[in-house]
C-alpha cells in the first residue's frame, strides 16, 4: 500500500536495504530515559505486516506509548534496529517527511489547534504535500464529510464535543493518505458512547482504506477489536497473539 | 488556508499583546522618522535656501555653534579678486528670539548684494537704502510674528518698520527676517562685522575649480573656512552632533523595539510549545516552523514600521505647527526615509525572531503525545 500523494521512497530517504515483507520490524530495541536510569523499552522484537490492526495493551508506564513514538519517528531507540519497509527509521534523513506522508497520528487529547477552524485543522498536515490551497481545502472537506462532520467545517474546536474533536483528529490523521495510523488511547478522553462511535469509525477506515493500524490502549475490550494483541509489561512484550481478525 | 493564514492566526491569538508589541516598535520607528526627518530636513532646507539665493560658496566659521562666529568685513576685499568669483555678498545672520517667536532667523545682507535678488515682493516694498530702519519678512515669518506691512518689530534694541513681505523661494528664506547689513550691525553692536560671505562663481566654473577656489580662500582667510554651499550646514559641528544624537536616540528606540519583539516571540513560542510539537508530530518540517516564527516576528515589525512611519510623519507635522517651532521645522519626510524606516522595522522583526525561532526548532515532537 503506497501513499498516493508521493513516492514512499522519497519520504524514507534512506539507502534502500531491500524490500521487506514487513511494514515494521523491530529487532532488540531498547529505550533509556534520564541519563539511563529509566528503561522504557527492553529488547523489543516485533514484526507488523501491512494492513494489520495491532492493539498494544498493558498497564500505565509499560512502554506502549514509547513504542508508538518509535514507530512514528517521534523518538529514537537507544539500542536496536527499527525498520519501516526495510528502511531504518532512526536513520531517516527527514523524519518529518516520513511522519507527514506515511504516518497518521491520533492522540488521546486530540491536540487540535484552537485558533484554527475544523476545516483548517485538517489541512495542517497537507502543507507538507504538494496540494494547492484549493485542493487542500477540498480534500479536508471530503475527509470531514467521511467522518460525519460536514456541518461543522467552520467551527472552532472549542465549540465541539469530545467525540466531534476526535473525529476531526481522525480526519486530520488521514490528510495525506498515510499507510499507517498510530492511535494513542484514542478513546481515553471520551464517554463510552462516543468511544464506541470513534472505535467504529477507526475500524471502518481501517477496512475501507486498508491501512495498517497500531492502537495503544489499556482497555482490553477495545484491544479485542484488533486482529492482533500485543501485551506489554515493564518495557517488554509479554504476549503477542492473533485474535482471529478485526471485527467490522 | 495558506501558510500566511497560519502566521496571521499566530498573531491574532493574543491581540492585546500583539498590539502592544506593534506599538512598542512603532514608537521606535516614529523616533527614527521624526529625528532623522528633522535633521535631514534642516540640511535640505538650508541647501535649498542657498540655491535660491544663487550662492555657490559660503565663507564662514561655524565652529561648534549653530551661528557662525563674526569676522571683519575686510575679508570680502581679500577674496573678491580671486578667479571664478562673479559676486560676493556679506551676511550677518543670527538665530534669536524676536517678540512672540522664540527662535527666528534674522538675516542681514550687504546692501546691493546678489542675495537680495531672489526675494519676490508679495506686499509692500523693498527698503529704500542701506540705512533705513526697515525689515522684510519672509511670508512664514510674517505669519509666525503676526506682522503685516506698516507694523513695527523689535529686534534687540532697535525698533524697525516692516516694509515688505517677501517670498524667498525657500523655506529658510521664508522663515527669516531680512534687513540691510548696516542696520543689524548697528543694533547688535557689530559694526564692521559679518559672519558669512556668500559667493557666486562665474557660470562656466567646474566643480573642481570651485573646490580649488575654496582652498585658495582658506589660505587667504585663515579665520574662516570656505565650503561649497550645499555642504555648509552639514559641515558644521553642531549639525553633525545633532545628527549623531538623532541616530543615537533612534538606535536606542529601535533596540527597545528589538527587545519587545523578542520578548513577545519568546512568550509565543513558550505558550505554543505543545502546539509546535503537534505541528512537528504531524510532519511539519523544522524549517517551516522556523519560517512561521520569523514571518510572525517580521509581520510584527512591518505593522510596527507602518504605524511608526505614520506616527512619526504626523507627529513631526504637528510639532512643526506649534507656535514655538513654526517656520523653523521643515522635516524631510521623503518616501525613501519612510521606506527605510519600515525596512528597519522589518529587519528588527526578523532579527528579534531569530532566537525564538531557533528555540522553537529545538522542540521535541514526542512531547505532543504527553497529555
Amino acid at each position: 500500500m503506497s501513499n498516493h500523494l508521493s513516492d514512499p521512497a522519497s519520504a524514507l530517504e534512506t539507502a534502500p536495504t531491500g524490500q521487506s515483507q514487513y511494514l515494521f520490524e523491530a529487532i532488540g530495541i531498547t529505550k533509556r530515559f534520564e541519563d539511563g536510569q529509566v528503561q522504557a523499552l527492553r529488547m523489543i522484537n516485533l514484526r507488523v505486516m501491512p494492513g494489520e490492526f495491532v492493539a498494544i495493551t498493558g498497564p500505565s508506564g509499560c512502554g506502549k506509548t514509547t513504542l508508538l513514538q518509535m514507530l512514528g519517528a517521534l523518538d529514537r531507540p537507544t539500542k536496536g534496529s527499527l525498520l519501516y519497509r526495510g528502511n531504518s527509521i532512526p536513520d531517516l534523513r527527514d523524519p518529518s517527511r516520513y511522519r507527514a506522508l506515511e504516518i497518521g497520528f491520533i492522540f488521546q487529547a486530540f491536540h487540535l489547534l484552537p485558533t484554527f477552524t475544523v476545516l483548517e485543522n485538517v489541512q495542517i498536515p497537507m502543507f507538507e504535500s504538494h496540494l494547492s490551497a484549493s485542493e487542500r481545502k477540498a480534500r479536508a472537506a471530503a475527509l470531514l464529510k467521511s467522518v460525519g462532520l460536514s456541518n461543522r467545517l467552520n467551527h472552532f474546536p472549542a465549540k465541539l464535543s469530545g467525540g466531534e474533536r476526535q473525529r476531526v483528529a481522525i480526519a486530520r490523521s488521514l490528510a495525506n493518505s498515510p499507510s499507517v495510523l498510530l492511535a494513542d488511547e484514542p478513546t481515553g478522553n471520551l464517554d463510552s458512547e462516543n468511544a464506541h462511535h470513534i472505535l467504529e469509525l477507526i475500524n471502518r477506515l481501517h477496512h475501507e482504506q486498508k491501512m495498517t493500524l497500531v492502537l495503544v490502549t489499556h482497555d482490553m475490550d477495545i484491544a479485542q477489536r484488533a486482529s492482533r494483541i500485543i501485551h506489554m509489561k515493564d518495557g517488554r512484550i509479554v504476549a503477542d497473539h492473533q485474535t482471529g481478525g478485526a471485527r467490522e | 488556508m495558506t501558510f500566511f493564514t497560519v502566521v496571521a492566526r499566530g498573531l491574532i491569538r493574543r491581540p492585546v499583546r500583539t498590539g502592544l508589541t506593534v506599538l512598542g516598535i512603532s514608537v521606535g520607528i516614529a523616533a527614527v522618522v521624526a529625528l532623522v526627518g528633522i535633521s535631514r530636513g534642516f540640511s535640505k532646507s538650508w541647501e535649498t535656501g542657498m540655491k535660491a539665493r544663487g550662492t555657490d560658496i559660503v565663507v564662514s566659521n561655524m565652529g561648534s555653534s549653530i551661528i557662525p562666529k563674526p569676522f571683519s568685513t575686510s575679508i570680502i576685499d581679500r577674496i573678491a579678486h580671486l578667479p571664478h568669483i562673479a559676486a560676493t555678498c556679506g551676511i550677518l545672520v543670527d538665530l534669536t528670539s524676536v517678540e512672540n517667536a522664540q527662535m527666528i532667523m534674522v538675516s542681514a545682507r550687504q546692501w546691493g548684494g546678489f542675495s537680495w535678488n531672489n526675494l519676490k515682493l508679495i506686499s509692500g516694498r523693498m527698503p529704500r537704502d542701506a540705512e533705513e530702519p526697515a525689515v522684510l519678512l519672509g511670508r512664514t515669518a510674517a505669519d509666525v510674528l503676526k506682522k503685516k506691512v506698516g507694523d513695527t518689530i523689535e529686534i534687540e534694541t532697535g525698533e524697525l518698520s516692516v516694509v515688505g513681505i517677501v517670498d524667498g523661494d525657500a523655506w529658510v528664506e521664508n522663515g527669516s527676517i531680512i534687513l540691510a547689513l548696516p542696520v543689524l550691525q548697528k543694533i547688535t553692536g557689530n559694526a564692521g562685522k559679518i559672519n558669512a560671505v556668500d559667493i557666486r562663481v562665474t557660470p562656466s566654473t567646474s566643480a573642481g575649480e570651485v573646490q580649488l577656489l575654496c582652498e585658495q580662500i582658506d589660505k587667504l582667510v585663515p579665520e574662516a573656512r570656505a565650503v561649497v554651499a550645499s555642504e555648509n550646514i552639514t559641515d558644521s559641528e553642531v549639525y553633525r552632533m545633532a545628527q549623531a544624537m538623532s541616530w543615537g536616540t533612534s538606535l536606542l528606540a529601535v533596540l527597545v523595539g528589538v527587545l519587545g519583539v523578542m520578548n513577545t516571540m519568546l512568550m509565543t513560542v513558550f505558550e505554543r510549545t505543545q502546539e509546535i510539537c503537534v505541528l512537528l508530530a504531524l510532519g511539519w518540517q523544522r524549517h517551516r516552523i522556523i519560517r512561521m516564527v520569523l514571518w510572525e516576528s517580521a509581520t510584527l515589525g512591518l505593522l510596527g514600521g507602518l504605524a511608526g512611519a505614520l506616527i512619526g510623519a504626523v507627529g513631526v507635522k504637528i510639532l512643526g505647527m506649534t507656535p514655538s517651532l513654526r517656520g523653523l521645522l521643515e522635516p524631510d519626510l521623503s518616501v525613501r526615509l519612510l521606506a527605510v524606516s519600515v525596512a528597519i522595522a522589518v529587519g528588527v522583526g526578523v532579527v528579534s525572531g531569530l532566537y525564538p525561532a531557533w528555540r522553537s526548532s529545538r522542540l521535541v515532537p514526542s512531547r505532543a503525545l504527553q497529555n
